[in-house]
């Protein structure tokens, strides 16, 4: 005899597998309409390098690095911006663009009509975000070896961990954004980004601040991209590297975790 | 229920109560001033928007002088010391007031415009008052404008707080930011309203232009350390010509009479011509 389902927590509830179908018609949309939008996003973290690389590079001259060594200013941010640009574009497709989809075209809803679950359609828009980041972090560290900036074999694990940083901002994202209703609201997400990529020693080192403000920042997830890309650029690691790893990786479980039940919450009621 | 429309709405009655004015005599008043009517109209739908449009404006300055004065200031100062004179932050200061407010009247001056278009058509209801299309331009335009005086005037106050503007003259840079918000935002808003579907443009602008003007225009540092192939990044861009103006009036940056008035007439010339194709589109799609 069958036990009485217990509120329906299974797999099966969350989930039918078919992740595929939601990541095929991303790449339809991609193909169709906003290509173009996609690549020129690779280009605002290469602006970046090249102003303040090139420009304020001849301000600022030589800072140390992150075992103590003089570097150019240019390898100093290089990193930085590119633990930024997998934030952005992965804070921009699970915000925004799950926003319009959510209140506006009511994509979700159309989706869980489907055999789709909620599981299914968290983790389809996030991938796609991971996409983007993948291909950001490749075009990047392309620029980066043409400009000599790249030092270390290391840096080659600065695409797979741009992922996992892109990984952990959209799944919290998408979370966060299934609580907004109105534009207003959206508007708070640049109110946190904005400070956070000031401040996360990303063009210069965070001992500028008072202690207390340090350990605020050290508490963002950004600083601990920052740290982690600027140790893999010159391939020197501490015991903070690996805790830098962990609390993407915590940010990840965590907000799928989320997403998924606020998708559950706000469809399947 | 009819009596009250009748007193409230109707406005033959509301004229012979004798508390209104006659159509003529509105349609000449709305004629006259339809400019201010409009401005109007978008400050009161900027209310909505009051507390993010105050957070803005007074938030987005204290970081960017906390985090590229102090912060960034303090690599500079341990690497060449000086620039152009001054510590770090006097010199970048009016710098990020000018391109702030470009980069905010970049926002106003195109998703508002095609809402007033397309997605809203707020401006099909004014324009079938003796309202011309024209001044619905110039009033959009001018609501934005009082927005950015604002908005400088409190980039000001902090400038003086952080004692980031020596000069006396220094209030000058209130106006000199709203000129090159107009500068840029009054062309833009001429190009925003020809555009018809709600494609990619915006976001391109605000990549391809707005970015490389905010990041290679001379805001973080002076254009001579750039190569010399990148300084026409800076001369046709506005937030170059007003980011010169700011430090003369901030600090007394040296300056020619001869660039003064270089600088002037190019962000005189870029709002003038901005504003003559704004009413013209707007006139032509209005109107047809």
């Amino acid at each position: 005899m069958e036990a009485p389902r217990t509120r329906g927590l299974s797999r099966r509830a969350l989930s039918s597998g078919n992740v595929g179908a939601v990541l095929e018609r991303g790449f339809t949309v991609i193909r169709n309409q906003n290509w173009m939008i996609l690549v020129s996003g690779f280009f605002e973290p290469v602006f970046y390098l090249l102003a303040m690389g090139i420009g304020m590079g001849g301000l600022v001259g030589e800072v140390t690095g992150p075992a103590g060594e003089p570097i150019p200013y240019a390898a100093y941010i290089a990193p930085a911006l590119l633990a930024t640009s997998a934030m952005n574009g992965a804070i921009y497709d699970s915000t925004w663009n799950v926003f319009f989809k959510l209140r506006f075209a009511k994509l979700y809803q159309a989706m869980l009509q489907t055999s789709l679950g909620p599981l299914d359609v968290a983790l389809g828009e996030i991938l796609m975000a991971l996409f983007r980041g993948f291909l950001y972090a490749l075009g990047f560290l392309g620029v980066l070896a043409v400009m000599g900036l790249v030092t270390s074999w290391w840096s080659l694990l600065m695409v797979p961990v741009a992922v996992l940083i892109a990984f952990g901002f959209a799944a919290l994202g998408m979370g966060i954004t299934s609580y907004m209703k109105t534009f207003q609201q959206m508007d708070l997400i640049n109110f946190v980004m904005l400070p956070m990529f000031l401040f996360s020693a990303t063009l210069y080192p965070i001992s500028v601040y008072p202690e207390p403000i340090q350990w605020f920042v050290m508490a963002m997830p950004l600083w601990h991209g920052v740290e982690l890309m600027r140790q893999l650029s010159f391939g020197h690691f501490t015991g903070a590297t690996l805790v830098h790893v962990l609390y993407f990786v915590g940010m990840t479980v965590l907000g799928l975790g989320l997403t998924t039940v606020r998708l559950r919450k706000l469809f399947l009621r | 229920m009819t009596e009250h429309v009748r007193t409230e709405l109707d406005p033959a009655a509301l004229a012979y109560s004798g508390r209104a004015p006659g159509h003529t005599v509105m349609a000449a008043r709305a004629r006259a001033r339809g400019t201010w009517f409009y401005a109007e109209t978008v400050l009161r739908g900027m209310r909505a928007y009051f507390w993010p449009i105050m957070l803005y404006a007074v938030g987005q300055p204290l970081l960017y002088m906390v985090a590229m004065g102090i912060g960034l200031g303090t690599l500079v100062s341990s690497g060449v010391g000086s620039v152009d004179g001054v510590d770090y932050l006097t010199f970048v200061a009016p710098a990020l007031l000018v391109s702030t407010v470009v980069m905010s009247v970049s926002g106003e001056m195109t998703y508002p415009v095609m809402q007033g278009f397309k997605w809203q058509r707020l401006y099909y209801g004014p324009v079938s008052t003796p309202v011309s299309p024209g001044q619905i331009a110039l009033g959009h335009l001018l609501a934005v404008v009082i927005r950015f005086l604002v908005q400088s005037t409190i980039f000001w106050l902090i400038m003086l707080a952080f004692g980031a503007a020596p000069s006396g003259w220094s209030w000058l840079v209130v106006p000199i930011g709203v000129l090159t918000a107009t500068a840029f935002g009054a062309p833009l808003q001429a190009y925003a309203s020809t555009l018809t579907d709600e494609g990619f443009q915006f976001s391109f602008i605000q990549r391809f232009v707005v970015m490389p003007m905010f990041l290679f225009a001379g805001t973080f540092f002076p254009l001579s350390a750039m190569p010399t192939y990148l300084h026409w990044i800076g001369w046709i861009s506005p937030v170059w010509h007003g980011t010169e103006l700011a430090r003369l009036a901030s600090y007394g940056a040296p300056m020619s009479p001869l660039m003064l008035v270089v600088h002037l007439a190019f962000l005189l010339a870029c709002t003038v011509t901005g504003m003559l194709l704004a009413v013209r589109f707007y006139t032509r799609r209005l109107r047809s």
